[in-house]
C-alpha cells in the first residue's frame, strides 16, 4: 500500500509531476495553467487533468535568457525555462491568463518558442465593472469552448457543476485544515500545509479531496501539542510554490498560521456558487473575489481589511510579505499594506527573491531579529 | 558617468517645436485660474480630453522632462525613500516622488522644471498598455492625492486570436465601449459638462489627419540618406503624438514636418553627413542623454526608424456618425492591423492613445524597407512593458541577416547610464558590422 496522509503529500510535492505523467500513460489529456483566471473546474469537466505549472527554485535559469530579458517576473522565466529544457513536454496543453504583464507576454514567446499542442490565453480585465465581468464570463466561454475542442467533446453543464462540486469539497476541506492552525500550537505547520496545497495543485479534484481527508483526520488525531509559544505569522504576498521559506520561517521560532498567496488562502478558502450559472459563479469568485493585487480595487486602504481580519482570526502578530524581483502588482501594494498593517497594530518584515532563495541566509537572520521584536 | 546633454536636432521644423509645445505646457497655467485639470497617462484618447475643453498634464511627460533637466533621481529617491521599490517604472517613481517632496515642502519643489504640474483634481489611469498603468494612480491616490480616479481598461486580443471572426470583435470592441462610455460619464461628472460631440468629432478628424501625415514621414525616413534621425523624432514628435493628438495645430505643424522632410529627401540631403550604418532604434530612448543619438550619429550611423510610440498605418473611420463609435473603431481597427503583423509581443495593442508598437513581422520587413543593417535596442530596467521581447526580435531579425546590440539603462533614471561603457559597445557594434561587411566583400 502507498503512503497517505502528509506522507502521500510530500510523495506527489517531491514527484512534482510524477502523478500527472502517470495519468498521461493512462490516456488522459494533461493541461498546464499557471493561474486560476483560468479555473481548473473547467479543465476538468472537459476530462482533461489540469495542472498548475510549477516552477522550480533549485533549478537556475540557464535557457530562457535565449528567448526572453534577465528583467522579468522570475517565477515566470523559471517556468519558460522549464518549459525550454523538455520538463513540461508531457503536457498536451498549456493555458495562461492575463494575470500580469509577464504572464500576458510569456504566452506570446512561450507558444512561439515552444510551442504546444494546444494553447489557450484567458484575458482578464483589470478592473471590476459589469461589462468587465461581461467581458470575463465570454473569455471563459471561448476557453470552454476551446477546452471542448481539445477534449471532442463540448464541456457539459452538468460535469460542469460535478467539477465545481468536487472543488468546492477541496476548499471546504481546505478551510477545515487552516481551521486547524488556529490552536495555538497550531496542529498543523505551515510546511506541512503548503506541502499538501502545492501537491494538490498537480492532481486532479478528486484525487485532491482523497488526499485532504487523509491529511484532516491524520491531523485531527494530533494530540494537542505542547512546548514554548513561537511567533505566529502571516505570510502574504508573491506566489510561493516552494515550502523552502516557509520551512526557514518556522525553524526561525515561529509559526506560520495564515497566508495570503495564490496557492493558499487566496484561491482555497471561498466557494465558487454553484447555482444554475457555472460561468457567472466562476466570475464571482475568480474574477470579482479573488484577491490578486493585479485588479484594481480602487484606492481605500480598507482593501486590505481582509489581511487584517484573517491575521486577527488566526491569531497572528507579525505578517512577512514575500516579493519576487520585477512583481509590479505586489510591490505598488506594498507601501499602502504595510501603512494598513501598520495602523492595526501588525508588525511586518518585507522578504525579497529573485525565485532563487539564493539569500537563504540572510533571510534566516532577517527572521529571527524580526522574531526577536516580536517577542 | 559622462555630461548627460539633450540631442541636437537636424530639421527646422522640430526646432520650431517648442514654440507649439509651449501652448501644451501653458495650459497647465489654468490650474491657476482654479479650474478642473486632470493628470492622465498614455492609453487615455487626447480627442476626449479636447472635447470636454479639459486641460490635462501626463505625469510620464514630466517625467522624461525631469529627466532630461536632470533632476528625476532626486525624485526617484524620494519615491524609494517612501518605500517604492527601485523595480517599479520610473516614470511613476518621478511623479510620486515629485508629489511626495511637494507634500513634504507644502509647495512645488523649487527644482520641478517648468514649474512643477498643474495642480490635478482627477486622475485619469489606463489599464491599456501595462501593470503599472493602473497601479500607479492607485498608489496616487491612495498615498499622497486623494482624488477621484478613474481607469479606462480595454484589453487587446491575443497574438492567436482570430481578429476576423466577427464574435472576436465585438467582444472587444464591447468591453472598449463599455470603458469609453464610463470614462465620458466620470468626465461629466467631474466636469459638469455634457461630452462634446462635435468637438470630439473635429478632434478626431485632426487626429486622423495626424496619423495618416506620420505615416507619411515613417515612409519618407526610408530614402537614403535618411532625412530624419530618432534625434529628431523623440524630441519633435512624441509629445504632440501622444499629448496633443486631435488638435489642429499639431497636425499643421505635422504637415511642414512631413514637408520639410519631403524636401530633404528630393535634395537628398541627410541627418549626417557620411552614412555609413542604418540602425533600427528599439526601446524608450534615454531622455535624460537625447544626446546618444547624435553621438552616435558622429560614428556613421543614423537611426531612421523606431519601435516606440508607432502609430502605424492610418485606417478609415466614420466621422459622420457618433464619434464615440469613431474612435472605438479607429482603436479597433489599428488593433487589428497591428495584429496582422504579429502581435505575439504587443499583447496590449488596444489603445485609443492611437500609439503602440509594430509586430514582428513588419519589423523584419522594415530590415528589407529601411536598409537597416544593425539593431540597437535600449533594455529600461524599469519598464519592462517596453523591454519585454527585445531578445525575440533579436532573433527575429538575426533571421533577416543583421545583429543587434542591447544597451541597459532606464528612460528617466539616469543613475543607471554608463556613458562611456554604452559608446564603447555601440563602437564596438559598429566596427563588427563594417568588418563583417569587408569580410563579405572579400568572400
Amino acid at each position: 500500500m502507498g503512503f497517505q496522509g502528509l506522507a502521500r503529500a510530500r510523495e506527489l510535492y517531491e514527484g512534482r509531476d510524477q502523478r500527472a505523467r502517470e495519468l498521461k500513460a493512462e490516456g488522459k489529456k494533461v493541461v498546464g495553467y499557471l493561474c486560476y483566471f483560468a479555473p481548473p473546474e473547467i479543465l476538468e469537466a472537459a476530462g482533461c487533468v489540469p495542472y498548475r505549472i510549477r516552477g522550480d527554485v533549485r533549478q537556475p535559469v540557464t535557457r530562457a535568457d535565449e528567448y526572453v530579458e534577465p528583467y522579468g517576473c522570475p517565477f515566470v522565466r523559471n517556468t519558460f525555462d522549464l518549459a525550454v529544457k523538455g520538463r513540461y513536454d508531457f503536457l498536451d496543453g498549456v493555458v495562461m491568463s492575463h494575470s500580469c504583464d509577464s504572464v500576458q507576454r510569456m504566452y506570446g514567446i512561450w507558444t512561439h518558442y515552444k510551442p504546444p499542442a494546444f494553447s489557450h490565453m484567458v484575458n482578464v480585465p483589470h478592473t471590476i465593472t459589469p461589462a468587465s465581468e461581461r467581458f470575463f464570463r465570454r473569455e471563459l466561454e471561448f476557453f470552454m469552448e476551446r477546452v471542448g475542442a481539445l477534449a471532442g467533446r463540448p464541456v457539459q453543464t452538468d460535469a460542469l457543476r460535478d467539477s465545481i462540486a468536487c472543488y468546492n469539497r477541496t476548499r471546504e476541506l481546505t478551510r477545515e485544515l487552516y481551521a486547524l492552525r488556529k490552536a495555538d500550537p497550531p496542529l498543523i505547520s505551515g510546511t506541512e500545509l503548503l506541502e499538501v496545497l502545492i501537491a494538490g495543485s498537480g492532481i486532479p479534484a478528486a484525487e485532491f479531496e482523497t488526499l485532504l481527508r487523509e491529511v484532516r483526520a491524520e491531523v485531527a488525531a494530533r494530540a494537542p501539542r505542547a512546548g514554548a509559544k513561537r511567533a505566529r505569522l502571516l505570510f502574504y504576498g508573491c506566489i510561493n510554490d516552494d515550502v523552502t521559506l516557509v520551512r526557514l520561517i518556522e525553524e526561525c521560532a515561529a509559526q506560520v498560521v495564515m497566508d495570503d498567496t495564490c496557492i493558499g488562502a487566496r484561491g482555497m478558502l471561498g466557494t465558487v456558487p454553484d447555482g444554475d450559472d457555472p460561468l457567472g459563479g466562476f466570475v464571482q469568485y475568480y474574477f470579482r473575489g479573488f484577491q490578486c493585487p493585479r485588479t484594481y480595487r480602487g484606492t481605500d486602504l480598507s482593501r486590505f481589511d481582509y489581511v487584517v481580519d484573517a491575521a486577527r482570526e488566526y491569531g497572528a502578530r507579525g505578517v512577512v510579505l514575500y516579493m519576487l524581483s520585477f512583481c509590479d502588482p505586489h510591490k505598488f501594494d506594498l507601501v499602502d499594506v504595510r501603512r494598513h498593517l501598520e495602523a492595526a497594530g501588525l508588525a511586518s518584515l518585507v522578504l525579497e527573491d529573485d525565485y532563487t532563495l539564493a539569500n537563504l541566509e540572510s533571510m534566516r537572520t532577517r527572521i529571527q531579529a524580526f522574531v526577536e521584536m516580536l517577542a | 558617468m559622462t555630461e548627460l546633454r539633450r540631442a541636437t536636432k537636424s530639421l527646422d521644423t522640430t526646432r520650431r517645436a517648442k514654440e507649439l509645445l509651449q501652448g501644451f505646457y501653458n495650459r497647465a497655467e489654468r490650474r491657476r485660474a482654479g479650474e478642473e485639470l486632470a493628470w492622465c497617462m498614455a492609453g487615455v484618447s487626447s480627442e476626449l480630453l479636447h472635447a470636454f475643453d479639459l486641460p490635462w498634464e501626463w505625469p510620464e511627460n514630466f517625467g522624461t522632462l525631469c529627466a532630461s533637466r536632470g533632476v528625476a533621481t532626486g525624485f526617484c529617491e524620494q519615491a524609494e525613500g517612501d518605500g517604492f521599490s527601485q523595480d517599479l517604472c520610473s516614470y511613476v517613481r518621478n511623479n510620486l516622488g515629485y508629489v511626495s517632496r511637494m507634500a513634504e515642502l507644502g509647495r512645488v519643489p523649487p527644482e520641478a522644471p517648468r514649474g512643477g504640474m498643474g495642480t490635478a483634481t482627477m486622475l485619469l489611469g489606463s489599464g491599456a498598455l501595462c501593470d503599472p498603468r493602473t497601479k500607479w494612480f492607485q498608489s496616487l491616490a491612495s498615498r499622497y492625492l486623494p482624488l477621484p480616479v478613474f481607469h479606462i481598461d480595454p484589453l487587446g486580443p491575443p497574438h492567436d486570436v482570430n481578429v476576423d471572426d466577427p464574435r472576436i470583435e465585438a467582444h472587444y470592441k464591447e468591453l472598449l465601449r463599455e470603458t469609453l462610455r464610463e470614462q465620458v460619464a466620470f468626465l461629466e461628472r467631474q466636469t459638469e459638462r455634457r461630452l462634446d460631440q462635435e468637438r470630439l468629432r473635429a478632434a478626431l478628424g485632426h487626429a486622423q489627419e495626424m496619423i495618416a501625415l506620420l505615416w507619411e514621414i515613417h515612409d519618407l525616413r526610408r530614402a537614403v540618406p535618411c532625412p530624419m534621425g530618432s534625434e529628431d523624432f523623440f524630441t519633435g514628435c512624441v509629445v504632440p503624438l501622444l499629448f496633443m493628438l486631435g488638435q489642429r495645430e499639431a497636425a499643421e505643424y505635422f504637415r511642414c514636418l512631413r514637408d520639410e522632410v519631403r524636401d530633404r529627401v528630393s535634395r537628398g540631403i541627410g541627418v549626417i553627413p557620411e552614412e555609413r550604418f542604418r540602425l533600427l532604434w528599439m526601446g524608450i530612448p534615454p531622455w535624460y542623454n537625447l544626446a546618444f543619438f547624435n553621438a552616435v550619429g558622429a560614428l556613421g550611423a543614423v537611426f531612421p526608424i523606431e519601435t516606440v510610440y508607432f502609430v502605424g498605418a492610418p485606417v478609415e473611420i466614420d466621422l459622420a456618425g457618433d464619434p464615440l463609435e469613431a474612435l472605438v473603431d479607429r482603436t479597433w481597427k489599428r488593433a487589428v492591423w497591428i495584429h496582422r503583423w504579429g502581435a505575439e509581443l504587443i499583447p496590449e495593442n488596444l489603445s485609443p492613445s492611437g500609439f503602440s508598437q509594430p509586430g514582428t513581422r513588419l519589423i523584419r520587413q522594415w530590415v528589407r524597407d529601411y536598409r537597416l543593417d544593425g539593431a540597437v535596442m535600449h533594455r529600461t530596467r524599469s519598464c519592462r512593458a517596453v523591454s519585454w521581447g527585445q531578445v525575440h526580435i533579436k532573433n527575429q531579425v538575426a533571421e533577416e541577416g543583421i545583429p543587434s546590440l542591447i544597451i541597459e539603462s532606464d528612460m528617466a533614471d539616469p543613475r543607471s547610464w554608463a556613458d562611456s561603457i554604452i559608446m564603447g559597445q555601440v563602437q564596438g557594434f559598429l566596427d563588427a558590422i563594417a568588418a563583417s561587411r569587408r569580410s563579405g566583400a572579400r568572400a
